[in-house]
């Protein structure tokens, strides 16, 4: 026991105690940091607002209408009236908004399931499996990375075509089960995992399944949701893929659903573009307070910023 | 070493998509088959010796509404698979938001051997799908006797329509058939052009820029004009200047004439004097929310956003506004916008039975119905009266039909800017390096601008010029 613990403590008389003061220094830094936060927090709220206000208030740019600038009511019905503008869905008897939610559940659901079961079995083989031209496997995965999306859209498309999955929820899963950057994410943290857990796990009869699910799985937490989370906001968000490999309306997801609101050549309905897109990024709000901790856990864990 | 195998394998990959790219459909007419019939039958007699008889065909049509007039089209769709004798069904798909979203979209399908049998297309898309061989020439299928128009049909559809679908790119073939129009019109406020002084809108460019620099204000962010990043505005100041955007015969571009220089000039000497304001490219219809707001005095703008507009001004600044002709130096002219429907090359029967569904979908009760329903111009002159009726019933459009009404008059002054393959890419540097540049730099030289942008437009053009045997 350190018996210094056990000394009464003497306050010098006449000396009052001081909280140690922040220096400026850091008041601006603070001060730097919630500017940029609120700054990030704009677009979000500008969307939230506008999707409560009427026509009139988001076209004559009024910031604020309600009690007690303004006289006008919160414009709930807004949100009614983007859900019934998505049309009727005659085969679900229900209105499409709510098809479009289901089908971006499903999709977004098996992409994340998809992308992180083959980053975990890739990622593996890559850091742990001793394989001929292994370094070469992967730069060659990484170097995908390096192809703009734009050049391969229309190849993929074909295929879609080609393979007949044109209309179906293959086509809107199966090319994004595999993640490169979920590869590359998980390969690094595997690598960052000291040897010696591997070698005793095979000392105690571990295979390389057993190693991975009952050893390495439960310290990847942090990086698994790195790419659950960011596999889900990708999908979540797709638009032109969906576009491109559907045709009918209860086949799309909320994204394509979005663009209901865009008119050709006219004008747009601003107001219900809002409600529909607030209503579109409250799951992936919700997901990330969820998985916050873990989220940033993860990059800090892999060196990673994106 | 790691460059050098990224560098292989993007080889490869690029030779793999180099390669599915090739697979595409030639359009030569093929060898005469059963009854003389080429594809495409390239006769009205060719059309005619088609029988549909039993061949229940169905015909897929994508366009690029939203899903409220999806089932407007499903629904006149229906009634044509009600009412048409050879038993053929049409079903309306949307593929996508944009004229762009669907023109990728029938890229990637033509690519992969699998396009629609009928699209939404403009002219200069229309242009692109031939040069692959994808879509087909109408003409054979209007005049043919069996299933084509009428002298009195063709009479009743508004001939500039029928114009602009004629490709001389293509030797006047017909890539598309009209099924709506609108116009570039001038948004004006009237209430305050009459304190400005002037008893009616701008006849000439002279007065024109005259009441939008009286009007400016940029302390109060009071403008003159909401400048957009639309070619298509610049293009109408060309046409009212007696100029063009392509020569008549498709053969190059002449945007750099002296009507374009002035125009150029004009846009220039209006941002250097504070009379006019960007609407950035992000601000989607800002120009619209502005003018409703009172707070720009001149907007160029498609008329199927009249109820739009109406709708900006009654829940903005509530004044009393209306449309016009755009200012114009010795002949008015005006902008003509809308996409037609092209027919894509399957078999002739196939391509007979979309035919059919265009002229069903052009057919007066069809045309009204479309026209009410969007704010589009009908394509026949004798659904006009319908349409207007319509307008002036509905609230929604209330004293707007009467300028609505007014557009029809116009119609005979409508120009089209460039029916050629590769225009996207010309509107693109229209917009960013010569518009762009000229709203900025308040010295540039815009002759030499112009004369660039024409340069790069021509080499566009002999890129996206008609291949032998397509």
């Amino acid at each position: 026991m350190n018996r210094l613990l056990d000394l009464p403590v003497v306050r010098p008389v006449g000396l009052r105690t001081f909280r140690p003061r922040p220096p400026a220094g850091r008041l601006i830094i603070y001060l730097v940091l919630m500017a940029g936060a609120s700054l990030s927090v704009l677009p979000f709220a500008y969307m939230v607002a506008s999707s409560l206000k009427s026509y009139g208030s988001v076209i004559t740019n009024n910031l604020w209408p309600w009690w007690p600038l303004g006289d006008e009511p919160i414009q709930w019905q807004n949100y009614i009236e983007a859900v019934r503008h998505t049309g009727w869905d005659p085969h679900w008897g229900t209105w499409l908004m709510v098809r479009y939610f289901a089908n971006s559940l499903i999709v977004s659901g098996v992409i994340v399931g998809g992308a992180v079961l083959t980053s975990l079995l890739a990622a593996y083989a890559l850091s742990h499996v001793e394989l001929p031209g292994r370094n070469l496997v992967f730069l060659g995965i990484l170097a995908t990375l390096m192809i703009p999306g734009e050049l391969v859209l229309v190849p993929k498309v074909v295929m879609m075509f080609n393979f007949g999955w044109y209309n179906t929820y293959l086509a809107l899963t199966v090319p994004f089960t595999v993640s490169v950057f979920g590869i590359f994410l998980l390969r690094q943290h595997f690598l960052q995992v000291p040897r010696e857990l591997h070698d005793a796990a095979r000392i105690d009869g571990a295979n390389h399944l057993q190693y991975l699910l009952w050893v390495l799985l439960p310290l990847s937490r942090p990086a698994l949701v790195v790419i659950a989370v960011l596999n889900f906001i990708w999908a979540w968000d797709a638009f032109q893929w969906p576009l491109l490999v559907t045709r009918d309306p209860s086949m799309r997801v909320l994204a394509v659903g979005l663009q209901q609101f865009m008119v050709g050549e006219g004008g747009v309905n601003t107001h219900l573009l809002m409600s529909f897109a607030t209503m579109m990024v409250v799951p992936i709000i919700g997901l990330y307070f969820v998985a916050q901790r873990a989220f940033t856990e993860g990059f800090l864990s892999s060196g990673i910023k994106r | 070493m790691f460059a050098g195998r990224l560098r292989r394998v993007l080889t490869l990959l690029l030779g793999l998509a180099a390669i599915l790219g090739a697979c595409v459909p030639q359009a030569a007419p093929t060898q005469p088959g059963p009854g003389g019939i080429t594809n495409p039958p390239t006769t009205p007699e060719m059309v005619d010796a088609i029988d549909l008889t039993g061949k229940n065909i169905e015909v897929v049509y994508w366009h690029n509404r939203p899903q409220r007039d999806q089932e407007l089209i499903q629904s006149m769709l229906d009634e044509f698979n009600r009412t048409n004798p050879y038993g053929i069904r049409a079903r309306a798909e949307i593929a996508g938001a944009s004229y762009n979203d669907v023109y990728n979209k029938i890229n990637a399908a033509i690519q992969a051997g699998q396009p629609p049998d009928i699209a939404v297309a403009y002219q200069n898309q229309a242009a692109f799908y031939r040069n692959q061989g994808a879509v087909i020439d109408l003409t054979p299928f209007i005049k043919s006797k069996k299933y084509g128009l009428t002298e009195e049909d063709l009479k009743d559809y508004f001939p500039i329509f029928l114009e602009s679908d004629a490709n001389p790119q293509f030797k006047g073939e017909r890539l598309g058939f009209p099924t709506q129009r609108s116009v570039e019109v001038m948004y004006y406020n009237a209430d305050w052009l009459r304190q400005l002084g002037y008893t009616e809108p701008p006849r000439d460019w002279k007065t024109w820029e005259e009441a939008a620099c009286k009007a400016s204000d940029p302390a109060n962010r009071k403008y003159g004009w909401a400048f957009r990043h639309d070619a298509s505005n610049f293009a109408s100041m060309v046409f009212s200047r007696g100029g063009r955007i392509l020569s008549p015969d498709g053969s190059a571009y002449v945007f750099n004439s002296p009507a374009g220089v002035e125009s150029l000039a004009m846009i220039q000497r209006m941002f250097k004097n504070k009379c006019a304001v960007e609407i950035p490219v992000g601000e989607r219809f800002g120009e619209q929310n502005r003018f409703g707001n009172g707070e720009v005095l001149f907007v160029f703008a498609s008329s199927s956003g009249l109820p739009f507009y109406r709708e900006a001004v009654e829940k903005g600044a509530k004044f009393n506004w209306d449309i016009s002709l755009p200012p114009y130096t010795e002949r008015p002219a005006i902008n003509l916008y809308g996409a037609s429907v092209s027919v894509f090359k399957t078999t002739p029967e196939r391509e007979l039975a979309a035919w059919l569904v265009i002229k069903f979908l052009g057919e007066r009760p069809q045309t009204v119905k479309w026209a009410v329903n969007t704010g589009y111009l009908p394509v026949r002159q004798s659904a006009k009266a319908d349409v207007i009726s319509a307008f002036e019933r509905d609230p929604q459009w209330g004293p707007v039909a009467r300028s609505y009404a007014r557009i029809f008059d116009w119609l005979q002054y409508a120009m089209v800017e460039s029916p050629v393959a590769g225009y996207d890419p010309v509107r693109t540097i229209i917009d960013q390096e010569v518009m762009s540049r000229v709203i900025n730099d308040p010295n540039v030289d815009v002759k030499k601008l112009l004369d660039d942008a024409v340069a790069k437009a021509n080499e566009i053009l002999r890129e996206n010029a008609p291949r032998s045997g397509r």
